[in-house]
């Protein structure tokens, strides 16, 4: 199965991103796009899955940095 | 993996059969880009569909122009494209300009790049190929809408 993902950010500016995975992301998750970690807080399935391929959204928050 | 297995993964070839994608594949070719890379760029004509390997681009429109502010017009992101996702389609299904611009963001970010024209006779000449690929554009496409729908409800005030 390959994992089309659509994250969505809150929290910050950030126009989000789609990406395939061979892993379904999981709530608590850390996630790094583009050079930015996030950290998944919602996974739902956005359309039924067709053929191999299942579409989920993520919504993501910016993850704290360790200070 | 290689980029001809990663291509395969691409879901826009899903639904053909491993020989009917060795053909598309067979039509295309590699590049690399670095992050800031300018792919392509609003305005200009299209001539290619690009499917990422590799890496990461940033798809950005741009806003109105700052009246007494020189240079271009800023540009606002729509959305990050990774792994697996197509970009240039817009462009293979109606033969417009290009609607946004495409920026690298990862150095060392992998494109298959096929051209228009060549794709077009491929599916021309095949009808179940124009037919698989070209309903696989539509679904790419309302997915990128849902997309933004999802990022305009929940962090439409943030952009």
């Amino acid at each position: 199965m390959i994992y089309k993902v659509s994250y969505v950010v809150i929290g910050k500016p950030h126009a989000g991103a789609i990406v395939n995975q061979d892993t379904p992301p999981r709530v608590g998750d850390q996630v790094e796009l583009g050079g930015e970690t996030f950290n998944v807080v919602e996974v739902v399935d956005l359309t039924p899955q067709r053929g191999e391929f299942a579409y989920l959204h993520v919504t993501c928050r910016p993850a704290q940095k360790k200070t | 993996m290689s980029v001809t297995e990663l291509v395969q993964r691409s879901e826009l070839f899903s639904g053909l059969t491993p020989e009917q994608v060795e053909r598309i594949v067979a039509l295309g070719h590699e590049e690399i880009c670095n992050a800031g890379d300018v792919i392509i760029r609003e305005g200009d004509p299209s001539d290619e569909v690009y499917i990422i390997c590799k890496g990461m681009v940033e798809v950005e429109v741009s806003q109105d122009a700052i009246p007494d502010v020189p240079g271009p017009p800023p540009l606002s992101s729509l959305v990050r494209l990774g792994k697996g996702q197509v970009f240039g389609e817009v462009a293979l299904v109606d033969r417009g300009a290009r609607s946004a611009t495409v920026r690298c963001v990862e150095d060392g970010t992998v494109l298959y790049v096929i051209s228009r024209q060549t794709f077009w006779k491929l599916c021309e000449g095949d009808h179940h190929i124009g037919f698989v690929v070209m309903r696989n554009i539509a679904a790419d496409l309302s997915f990128k809408l849902r997309h933004r729908n999802l990022q305009m409800r929940l962090a439409g005030g943030e952009l």
